[in-house]
């Protein structure tokens, strides 16, 4: 249970077993809904360039109380895709991402950090995840050294 | 009364539960206590938590208890780490800090609001009131606490808001907890420097890691300790005279001796109100004339110009204090000296009758005992992510000293730590972040329903408020 009471959307579910299973999602970006109650699906993808998510994280918008739009946080999963460091091969990494960056708001990042684990544990398979909260913590190549570090 | 309909494009949107009140978040600490609405940005009631006692009755809020006319016998229902000691007391407190701002009920009785001085028939009809109708009985009430609060306390917390002051609903949440998420996060270590405690923690999915809490006493109260020796040991010694004892002042030059008169009282303020009337006046200072030496390295250590930064510091541009009495002087190195103890414990101003303080209660080492009695796999992780909070950690330096710390303490980790930029979200951070929970529309679910509270009874809390 989330610390906020806020509720998964069944589609988040669907769309994340169908990357899991169905091979042919690369990500999906999950966001609160307006009224801050459910989270659901904002969108998927199969598109295999990082740094084209990476854009759509860095870009990603909410609206306060007043209903002014800002920097938003987001949820993500990424069927993460990776050399190991030892060459001996591929590796992929279902990752969940906690994107908040640091000059959101107060308001949604509260709402978004204490929805996290309702999402998080309705998720069965992941095998990462990630707290990022600035544009660094989202480069192709942090990631990859997390992973690569334990290798 | 006529009660005009609302049609949908009208309803409210801070609604609770499709109901239109809105919940209470309460957020008591020792130097004082946050109350106000969910949904709002910032606390509407800010109240000391001393509180005055003399044999006419007992008075809260700062309007009442700088009165030095009173015979005020000054006393704090918390305990120096922020637990509850009085609960008698503490509950009163509490219940004055949201009856008398928050006005969406009643006022409080004008005798007791603190707006009138006149002490005399204090307290007397205060039951009678109070009968039948029960303060917050249309509020859920949010409080926060802290993450070394015993499963006692919290239970007692729940009675109050339940039996004492008829809560519809009720919810524990944890200060750092509320911190992290404020900060966009759910795996934190927390750093909060308040006035009683400094404490760090860590926090894995939104839940404390009761392993890794370390505190310490070296807060913002340590803090005014060591300017008092700071004033003992100055040559000439500082006069710590507080507002109260002045009639008048003529300037003087710069560490020249005080030309003031003094007001006399009939009967003198007892010394816990000149006590808590001096440290207005170490609050001042520290606000406007302390800093913490940013580093790199410490206040005694050298630099690559050869110097130590101690005499670097001293090249620095002081900052003139004037006390109330008018002495004033130009303060220099001491800015930094004073509060090097929170992060090298042999700077240390030595505090008359306590022992000195060790190594192991510096906020660094604090950092290093928390961070390794956690998961190695995590460790990293929470370098990463350190949340500053508390009001003390406004002091110019203090994030830069605490990051080039750990940059030395782990060479080969990357430290990140994040610190609000506003002084509200930093004050009342804790506040502020129970203020967005309870406000969330989501929330009525999380609740602890009266219904439920009477159906297990108070160790409901335990099992619910994690």
């Amino acid at each position: 249970m989330s610390q906020s009471g806020v509720q998964v959307d069944n589609d988040c579910i669907k769309q994340f077993n169908e990357l899991k299973l169905g091979k042919t999602l690369k990500y999906i970006i999950y966001k609160l809904s307006d009224d801050f109650g459910n989270i659901v699906v904002e969108e998927t993808s199969s598109d295999k360039d990082w740094d084209n998510f990476r854009e759509k994280l860095v870009n990603a918008k909410t609206k306060n109380k007043q209903g002014k739009e800002g920097k938003g946080p987001r949820y993500a999963v990424y069927d993460f895709e990776y050399d190991l460091a030892s060459g001996e091969g591929k590796r992929n990494k279902i990752t969940f991402i906690a994107w908040s960056p640091d000059d959101a708001a107060i308001g949604p990042k509260m709402t978004y950090a204490s929805s996290k684990d309702a999402l998080k544990r309705s998720l069965n398979g992941i095998a990462a995840e990630v707290q990022a909260n600035d544009e660094d913590d989202i480069e192709y190549n942090t990631i990859l050294s997390k992973f690569n570090k334990g290798a | 009364m006529a009660s005009q309909t609302l049609n949908s494009s009208m309803q409210p949107t801070d609604v609770y539960g499709g109901d239109e009140v809105s919940a209470i978040i309460l957020d008591p600490g020792y130097s004082s206590v946050r109350a106000g609405f969910a949904g709002e940005d910032t606390p509407k009631s800010f109240v000391n938590s001393h509180y005055g006692v003399n044999e006419s009755g007992t008075v809260f809020g700062d309007d009442a208890i700088h009165n030095p006319l009173a015979a005020l016998d000054i006393r704090n229902p918390m305990s120096k780490e922020g637990i509850v000691e009085d609960w008698d007391t503490a509950t009163r407190l509490w219940e004055y800090s949201i009856t008398s701002r928050l006005t969406s009920f009643k006022q409080a009785d004008p005798r007791t609001n603190g707006l009138n001085d006149d002490l005399k028939d204090m307290d007397v009809e205060m039951d009678g009131i109070e009968e039948g109708e029960k303060p917050l009985e249309e509020h859920p009430l949010l409080m926060t606490e802290t993450a070394w609060n015993s499963p006692k306390n919290r239970e007692k917390s729940i009675e109050i808001a339940m039996e004492s002051w008829g809560c519809p609903a009720f919810w524990l949440a944890r200060n750092s907890v509320m911190a992290a998420f404020g900060a966009g996060k759910a795996t934190a270590l927390v750093v909060d420097v308040g006035a009683s405690t400094a404490s760090v923690l860590a926090i894995h999915d939104g839940l404390i890691l009761k392993k890794s809490v370390q505190k310490s006493h070296l807060a913002g109260n340590w803090l005014s300790s060591q300017l008092r020796t700071l004033f003992e040991t100055s040559e000439p010694k500082v006069e710590l005279v507080p507002h109260y004892m002045i009639m008048s002042k003529s300037p003087v030059d710069a560490g020249a001796p005080a030309q003031a008169t003094y007001r006399k009282y009939e009967k003198s303020p007892t010394d816990s109100f000149r006590a808590l009337e001096e440290e207005r006046v170490l609050t001042e200072f520290k606000e406007s004339v302390v800093q913490v030496w940013p580093g790199p390295g410490r206040l005694n250590s050298n630099n690559q110009m050869g110097m130590t930064n101690l005499e670097y510091a001293k090249g620095q541009p002081g900052r003139v204090f004037e006390m109330p009495d008018g002495y004033n002087q130009m303060w220099g190195v001491e800015r930094f000296s004073v509060s090097e103890g929170m992060f090298d414990e042999k700077a240390a101003l030595p505090i008359p009758g306590e022992q000195p303080i060790t190594k192991a209660q510096t906020i660094p080492e604090m950092v290093k005992a928390s961070v390794n009695a956690v998961d190695m796999d995590l460790r990293s992780q929470l370098l990463q992510n350190i949340v500053v909070t508390g009001g003390t950690t406004l002091i110019n330096g203090f994030t830069d000293r605490l990051n080039n710390e750990l940059v030395a303490m782990y060479p080969s980790a990357r430290i990140k730590i994040q610190a609000a930029g506003l002084t509200a979200e930093r004050r009342f951070g804790s506040w502020i972040g129970g203020s967005i929970l309870g406000s969330l529309g989501t929330f009525h679910q999380m609740w602890i329903s009266r219904k439920e509270y009477e159906e297990f009874g108070a160790n409901v809390v335990e099992k619910r408020c994690k």
